[in-house]
């Protein structure tokens, strides 16, 4: 409930924002004036039009996922890549609805206006939101496996505020460990459902026992409950794997290390 | 004399199988381990099984199946691994609450053993404590359990060391054994120092000078703690072929070793291998080596082989595209 309040107010300030900087970048360009030469009310009337089209299309790129850090440079290349869009969406609106065209500059101030504002607004408010999920627990997550790699994760997601907030640790073959940064072990994976449903666990992430993966997807199919599973659980530990797909199925690959522009084409 | 049947411990090895259920309610050829304990113990014998919190509810229903036996569940407040009393911290618990002054007759409840207890009782000598051995065969193997050295009578134990890490006989105590009533204050005493060591009272009955007899035997015997013992115990006793229960749907089967249908399944167009599927699953496609599927399973288009399936699993693989 909170995550779905947060996440609409942050589509309608993106929607507004979006309007507001393309006014922005009007009247830069015009002056503080309302002109009568290029009339501020048609520039408002297809910027509105475009704006709902933008969004749907942000939308698709993931940018408001869970999953999703804003700061990260892809994110910026999506919502770029949506910057682009709206403009080239604005331009043809307008000359559709209007007939006319207007200043080149202006179009080139929004698409700059638009990509790095709505970014920035974008790091501001994960920060909003994570503070708010993590602070409340929303997402509380199930560690399986004690390892260094499962160590280093809860670390992380405890340092960044992440909104998985790791509430419980389970390991299969029993560790003496109490816990790991504060975060309980509370056994073995005979207590999984008891765990599940006392911690209402809405996130499972194995980070080991390979053997055990079919129980626990198992578990969380039944449960309503998302799995995420480590790399290092298939050995895969340098972090330089990607998710393909192959002939429409995905999967994951490894590729052997070469020049970066092999990365494009492999 | 008292039979007590230990079933407290939480099986954490044979997750997920037990998430439910107890280790000895695991089915072994039609019949939970449990059950076939019970149908080697005199008719009239008073019986009681060890649980913990976890499993008492579905111990007190498994006891219906034997409405005309005098079985008692005594249920510990465990609930968890790290809780439970240990193995002879409940016998000493139950003594002391029952107060039980008579010899006991203790067996845990996840071993499988072919000999007979009448042959096992004839062995007995009123006060001397008696175990059950087998030769096991591997010294390797012997480092898990209790290794019994014996007098040159063969009966007579010369020593006995709790999972040693250079076994020097591959001759290993199984879970069936005899206190002596007069023996029982030591193993109260025993217990407050190692409750978990159920095989160390008799470490602990040769270091006091107490004598103990062996029972050694040649029939099968299995512990039943892990995915592999429990697969070769369901092999070994029902050997190649497949069991299945009466209504099973079943088309275009094929298999190989010992292959176990439960009731209300349906398999089909799968070739299965030293397989065994509980009740109420849905099979098709598959290929399965080595695995236990427990109840209300769907699997379509799978390939597994050594694994375990949690109740209610679903997994139907998506087609490639042609």
């Amino acid at each position: 409930m909170r995550h779905g309040v947060l996440i609409i107010i942050w589509l309608l300030t993106d929607l507004l924002l979006f309007i507001a900087l393309y006014a922005l970048a009007y009247f830069l360009r015009v002056g503080f004036i309302f002109s009568t030469d290029f009339p501020f009310d048609r520039f408002f009337i297809a910027i509105t039009f475009v704006a709902p089209f933008w969004l749907i299309a942000l939308i698709i790129t993931r940018a408001f996922s869970l999953m999703r850090r804003q700061r990260h440079w892809r994110t910026g290349a999506y919502i770029g890549f949506c910057a682009i869009l709206g403009t080239a969406l604005f331009s043809l609106s307008y000359y559709f609805l209007f007939g006319i065209f207007f200043s080149r500059l202006l179009l080139v101030e929004a698409f700059f206006f638009t990509w790095f504002g709505l970014w920035l607004w974008h790091i501001l408010f994960e920060k909003i939101l994570r503070t708010q999920l993590h602070a409340h627990s929303v997402y509380p997550t199930l560690i399986v496996g004690v390892t260094r790699e499962s160590g280093k994760l809860i670390a992380l997601l405890q340092k960044e505020k992440n909104p998985l907030t790791p509430v419980a640790i389970l390991d299969a073959r029993g560790s003496k460990e109490k816990d790991i940064f504060g975060v309980p072990v509370k056994g073995k994976l005979d207590m999984l459902e008891h765990v599940l449903e006392e911690d209402r666990i809405t996130h499972l992430i194995q980070c080991s026992n390979l053997e055990q993966s079919l129980n626990l997807l198992s578990a969380c199919r039944q449960q309503g409950i998302t799995y995420i599973v480590l790399p290092s659980v298939f050995g895969i530990v340098e972090r330089d794997e990607r998710v393909d797909r192959l002939e429409g199925q995905p999967v994951t690959t490894v590729s052997p290390k070469g020049p970066w522009w092999e990365w494009l084409f492999q | 004399m008292q039979y007590l049947i230990l079933a407290g411990g939480f099986a954490t090895r044979l997750w997920p199988l037990t998430e439910k259920r107890a280790k000895p309610l695991l089915p072994l050829g039609g019949k939970p381990v449990i059950t076939h304990l019970i149908e080697k113990i005199p008719f009239d014998a008073p019986i009681t099984v060890s649980t913990n919190a976890a499993y008492g509810e579905s111990f007190q229903k498994w006891k219906h199946d034997f409405p005309n036996r005098q079985i008692t569940i005594a249920v510990e407040q465990t609930r968890s691994d790290h809780e439970k009393l240990g193995a002879l911290g409940a016998v000493a618990q139950w003594i002391t609450n029952e107060h039980i002054d008579d010899d006991i007759f203790i067996l845990t409840g996840d071993n499988y053993v072919g000999f007979s207890f009448s042959d096992f009782l004839k062995h007995y000598t009123p006060g001397i404590p008696l175990l059950a051995a087998h030769d096991i065969g591997s010294k390797e193997e012997a480092r898990h359990f209790g290794t019994v050295v014996l007098h040159e009578d063969n009966k007579t134990v010369r020593s006995f060391e709790e999972k040693p890490a250079e076994p020097k006989t591959s001759l290993v105590s199984t879970g069936c054994s005899i206190i002596p009533k007069k023996e029982l204050p030591i193993l109260i005493e025993f217990a407050k120092q190692k409750p978990d060591n159920i095989g160390g009272i008799f470490e602990e009955f040769l270091r006091r000078r107490i004598h103990v007899h062996c029972f050694s035997f040649q029939e099968p015997w299995f512990d039943i703690g892990s995915f592999d013992t429990y697969l070769q115990a369901i092999i070994a006793v029902l050997g190649p072929g497949v069991e299945q229960a009466p209504d099973v749907h079943r088309e275009e089967l094929h298999y190989e070793g010992t292959v176990v249908i439960g009731a209300h399944s349906h398999v089909k167009r799968s070739h299965l291998r030293d397989t065994v599927i509980f009740e109420n699953c849905i099979i098709e496609d598959c290929v399965l080596e080595r695995c236990v599927i427990d109840n209300n399973c769907i699997l379509k288009g799978m390939d597994l082989s050594d694994k375990m399936l949690r109740d209610g699993t679903r997994l139907i693989a998506r087609k490639l595209r042609d």
